[in-house]
């Protein structure tokens, strides 16, 4: 049985530098996972992964172990994420592999494009149906859905209360119904009320 | 017809407690106290449970990142070149790997080695330690011990300074004695070289007194 990740943030806060490979070992898909689907893009994930351990490493003697490690990561990598979508949203640009996804599928007027659509498999659909969400809600919805983070981490990891996770998630789910509905991914069904 | 609770907090964390197989005993007995009696939150649970469904169709790629954008379509030509670059890159990669392996390999190895022998003396080291029994420092014996010492050196000393003036002592006697010996030769050869003179003398003396007896026997 291997140790905990708190025991080899303790080994790592004593001098053994070793024990943060096994960290990394341990997240880095997952982390790298999260940071795809925020970002859609593989390259940068990827980038976006080695710098959260980078950072990770650097800021673990201040590391208070008062939140679990894994909590703090994908707090460390969320705010990665973040930052990126602001210089991109800043800049105007799209990765290629989200222009590849959505741009045709979005924005091509010529005719036939309405039956490319249809033959669209399920996964892009829901893709884009998570990018479309509010970036608050698309990371509830990430982190619950995809990384299966506990509320109570997900609260950690963006320091927020327990509360504002669940509702943020509530409103999200809500709105891909909404969106997968309208995609035609199923039949509509009445919806009840939302909260204003 | 709408739901009684919409936009209540405390419901909608209940049943998001509830989708995801949080909520503790209370929480679930409140919703399905809800859910029993709300037709569109049944309905809206099983929507929501469908939802997340769906939401597991949308899986990570599994190919590694590729510089390459999907749905860029090659030619021919250009993919069986790469695929040949690809594969001599790969094969140079895979025996430079091993080649690195190996050498790796044999440095841990020698490492291993190294420190296994260091570990080995070090415990040997620890060991002679432990056996040497920690005597308690007695300063007036250490004094003792030294001034027997220097008595020793300082008798030494000595014996050697006697047995080198003996020897001298000795040489002298020998020079002397010989010295002496020769002294008594030259002195023995000069009394007999005396007596030899006295002998001519005499007889020199007796042939003159001859000679004036027989002369004053001729005059008379």
């Amino acid at each position: 049985m291997g140790r905990s990740d708190e025991e080899l943030v303790e080994a790592c806060q004593a001098g053994e530098t070793s024990a943060f490979d096994v960290l990394v070992a341990r997240w880095e898909d997952r982390i790298r996972g999260a940071a795809y689907r925020f970002l859609g893009s593989e390259e940068e994930a990827r980038d976006v992964a080695q710098e959260a351990f980078l950072k990770a490493y650097r800021g673990l003697g201040g590391f208070k172990r008062e939140a679990r490690f894994s909590s703090w990561l994908y707090q460390i990598a969320t705010n990665l994420c973040r930052d990126r979508l602001r210089r991109r949203r800043t800049r105007g640009t799209l990765s290629l592999e989200a222009l590849e996804e959505t741009g045709p599928v979005i924005t091509d007027p010529r005719p036939g494009a309405h039956e490319r659509l249809q033959q669209l498999d399920i996964g892009r659909v829901v893709r884009r149906a998570v990018e479309a969400l509010p970036e608050e809600q698309r990371v509830v919805v990430i982190l619950k859905e995809y990384q299966e983070l506990t509320f109570l981490e997900i609260a950690q990891a963006l320091d927020v209360p327990l509360s504002t996770v669940k509702t943020r998630l509530y409103r999200g789910l809500g709105q891909l119904r909404l969106r997968l509905e309208r995609e035609g991914m199923r039949e509509a069904a009445p919806l009840p009320a939302t909260a204003p | 017809m709408d739901c009684e609770r919409v936009g209540d907090d405390g419901l909608q964390a209940d049943k998001m407690d509830v989708l995801y197989g949080e909520a503790d005993t209370a929480a679930r007995a409140r919703v399905d106290a809800h859910l029993s009696g709300c037709a569109p939150c049944r309905e809206e649970m099983g929507e929501l449970r469908a939802v997340r469904r769906e939401l597991g169709a949308w899986r990570l790629p599994a190919s590694q990142p590729s510089f390459t954008p999907r749905g860029l379509v090659l030619p021919r030509w250009l993919a069986a070149a790469a695929l040949l670059l690809v594969g001599l890159g790969a094969a140079l990669g895979a025996a430079g790997y091993a080649s690195l392996r190996r050498t790796l390999v044999a440095q841990e190895a020698r490492a291993a080695d190294l420190e296994r022998r260091h570990r080995e003396e070090i415990r040997a080291l620890e060991a002679s330690l432990a056996r040497r029994p920690a005597a308690p420092l007695d300063s007036a014996a250490l004094l003792a011990r030294l001034d027997a010492r220097i008595d020793e050196r300082f008798r030494a000393g000595e014996a050697r300074q006697v047995e080198r003036l003996d020897t001298r002592l000795a040489g002298w006697e020998e020079r002397a004695d010989a010295q002496r010996r020769v002294d008594m030769a030259r002195v023995a050869a000069s009394l007999s070289y005396l007596d030899g003179r006295h002998g001519q003398q005499l007889a020199r003396t007796n042939e003159l007194m001859g000679y004036v007896l027989e002369t004053s026997a001729q005059k008379r």
